[in-house]
């Protein structure tokens, strides 16, 4: 069974320097919170890439020429004169395809989101309940159990409150 | 915040999850005695006479030449403005990063995906064969026959499927995070509920990055498709030539009367929602103070474009439009209607200008009652006095709805009811992540 050890912290800025420090002895970490640190772990450990925006864009593109293709392509194969006016009209054909232009963004985005944070994922994971009450947790696996003495180490040295040895579930 | 200011903070982040999974699982026979009537009031006055109307044709209801639109149209676009508040609402203060937007959206984004689902279920009430409803989907088929997509009512489907699908998408990948924190303290059948809905959420550092990126993009899709709609909403209506309907003011008089009525269906939702499940602590007076304000602003901009549109059609002095203002603001019952209407959309939210008006939970429930008995008003005004007076005298017939049509009218507030009942039990109604950021990430050193 593959083993990780995983240290719980009350506060953020003590979890975020010992994260650096082990980050920087080239440990591989993972950081559970109750509450979004987008901000504080970019300060902290470098901002990240944000792959959803092309996703975004290349979906709503997408979606307009869907758009174009269902009003002008069902107006092609059933056509209904309506008084001399266009077959073809540009104004609905522009409203619809905003309107699939959005949709599809917002599945592309979806799609992104789902890949991206691999989720769902039904696989035994490394996990602590209490993550997602008030502690913040740093997990450091893969690595061998006899670094766990001084992994343990750091992250008391830093202010953990606990830290665990813990199997996948 | 500071170590010390987190200690002394009133509400701690564990006390947030206690509370919000006791919303959930804690139920008093309040609720039972709720939920039953409210469902009792979905059948008796919606699906019941429903089912007569189908059985019998539409012919029960008081649609007749030339009004063949009444009460069934003015219902759907109510419940599209009150749809129209909660996302869109929610997408703008994300945006804006408004803080008190946290203990509220969850709910107000849930009462749009209700109120979206009551305002479809009243186009099939109006289409008399429900059962025909796929005709509105575009389908390969055998004899090639297409929709027609020029059509506004073709807009309508494409808008409002659209705008439905984002608005679950929005509420249910917002609320993963909170999932996952039910599904950790829950037993039995909701252990297993949720560890599906949760999809495995672990609250990893990936894990929130990619859900704020998302997050982020979803607000920014909706607030377009949110204006959209209630543009296209209102060219069911603008886009004929019938005198009284078709405005050019139409799209923002639709829209910002749906965020008007949607922001006063916040208001009262909440007063209730805060009462029942004692969670007066996360929706304080703060919250009802800021949404007066916004009730005051939408108010001034609903009233600017009700000038608007009577001075324009007076303006034009045509006897066609002459003739749809006198019978809209004169002739009874229509003028007690218009009048209580402006009472309660144009004067009562004025005294939410004062701040002791504002944070009273009684005016605010009063006012943002008063706002959507007045917004009901104006879309049943302006089905209920435009196709009855066309062009030419001759075919002038005043409407009058049935029985059955004010029955269904009183039973959607049933169905809308008993799905938000069902929602505060199934669902976390406030969001236990966004109010914890409320509360403050705890800092020993304070924040950099």
């Amino acid at each position: 069974m593959e083993k990780g050890i995983l240290g719980l912290f009350t506060y953020v800025d003590t979890l975020l320097e010992a994260a650096e420090k082990l980050k920087g002895s080239g440990y591989s970490i993972t950081i559970f919170s109750p509450v979004p640190l987008g901000h504080e772990i970019d300060h902290a450990l470098g901002e990240r890439k944000n792959y959803i925006k092309y996703l975004a864009f290349i979906g709503a593109v997408v979606g307009f020429m869907l758009g174009i293709v269902l009003t002008l392509g069902t107006a092609a194969m059933y056509v209904l004169p309506r008084g001399g006016r266009a077959i073809f009209p540009a104004t609905p054909t522009l409203l619809l395809s905003y309107e699939t232009a959005i949709l599809l963004g917002v599945f592309f985005t979806l799609t992104g989101f789902l890949v991206f944070a691999k989720l769902p994922s039904f696989k035994e994971k490394f996990y602590d309940p209490e993550v997602a009450i008030d502690s913040f947790g740093l997990l450091v696996d893969g690595v061998r159990e006899d670094k766990f003495g001084d992994i343990e180490k750091v992250m008391r040295e830093y202010g953990a409150n606990e830290v665990k040895r813990i199997e996948k579930k | 915040m500071t170590g010390q200011e987190y200690m002394k903070s009133e509400i701690s982040y564990r006390e947030v999850n206690e509370d919000v999974v006791r919303t959930m699982t804690t139920t008093g026979p309040a609720y039972y005695i709720a939920l039953i009537s409210s469902m009792l009031v979905f059948a008796g006055f919606w699906l019941l006479p429903w089912a007569y109307q189908i059985y019998e044709g539409q012919g029960v209801t008081g649609l007749q030449t030339p009004a063949f639109w009444g009460i069934y149209l003015a219902n759907f676009v109510f419940w599209i403005g009150i749809s129209h508040s909660g996302t869109l609402l929610s997408a703008i203060l994300f945006i804006t990063q408004t803080p008190w937007r946290r203990s509220i959206y969850r709910s107000a984004e849930a009462m749009t995906f209700f109120s979206v689902l009551t305002a479809a279920i009243f186009v099939f009430v109006h289409m008399g064969r429900p059962w025909n409803f796929y005709w509105t989907m575009p389908y390969p088929n055998q004899r090639q026959l297409w929709l027609n997509f020029q059509s506004p009512l073709m807009f309508d489907v494409l808008a409002i499927s659209a705008y439905m699908t984002s608005s679950v998408i929005f509420l249910y990948i917002g609320s993963i995070p909170d999932l996952a924190a039910v599904r950790d303290r829950v037993t039995g059948w909701r252990k297993e509920v949720y560890t599906v809905l949760a999809l495995g959420w672990r609250g990893t550092d990936t894990e929130w990055h990619w859900l704020n990126k998302a997050y982020t993009f979803f607000a920014v899709f909706i607030i377009p498709l949110a204006v959209s709609v209630h543009s296209i909403v209102s060219w069911d209506f603008a886009l004929s030539k019938v005198p009284g309907l078709n405005k050019t003011i139409f799209a923002p008089y639709f829209v910002v009367g749906a965020i008007y009525s949607g922001t006063a269906g916040i208001v009262t939702l909440m007063i209730i929602l805060r009462k029942a499940l004692n969670i007066e602590k996360y929706i304080t007076l703060n919250h009802f103070s800021q949404l007066g304000k916004l009730l005051v602003v939408m108010s001034l901009l609903w009233s600017y474009i009700n000038v608007l549109e009577v001075f324009t059609g007076w303006y034009a002095n045509t006897s066609f439009e002459n003739e749809a203002l006198t019978y809209r603001m004169f002739t009874p019952p229509y003028s007690y209607m218009f009048w209580i209407m402006i009472l309660c959309n144009s004067f009562m939210p004025l005294l939410l200008i004062f701040k002791k008006a504002r944070t009273s939970i009684f005016i605010a429930l009063i006012v943002s009652l008063a706002i959507n008995v007045g917004m009901w008003l104006e879309r049943y005004l302006i089905i209920a006095t435009s196709l009855p007076r066309k062009f030419l005298p001759y075919m002038w017939h005043d409407y009058s709805p049935s029985w059955i049509e004010i029955s269904t009218t009183i039973g959607s507030f049933g169905f809308f009811t008993m799905l938000f009942l069902l929602f505060v039990k199934l669902w976390p109604s406030v969001s236990i992540y966004e109010v914890k950021e409320d509360i403050g990430i705890p800092m020993k050193k304070g924040h950099h």
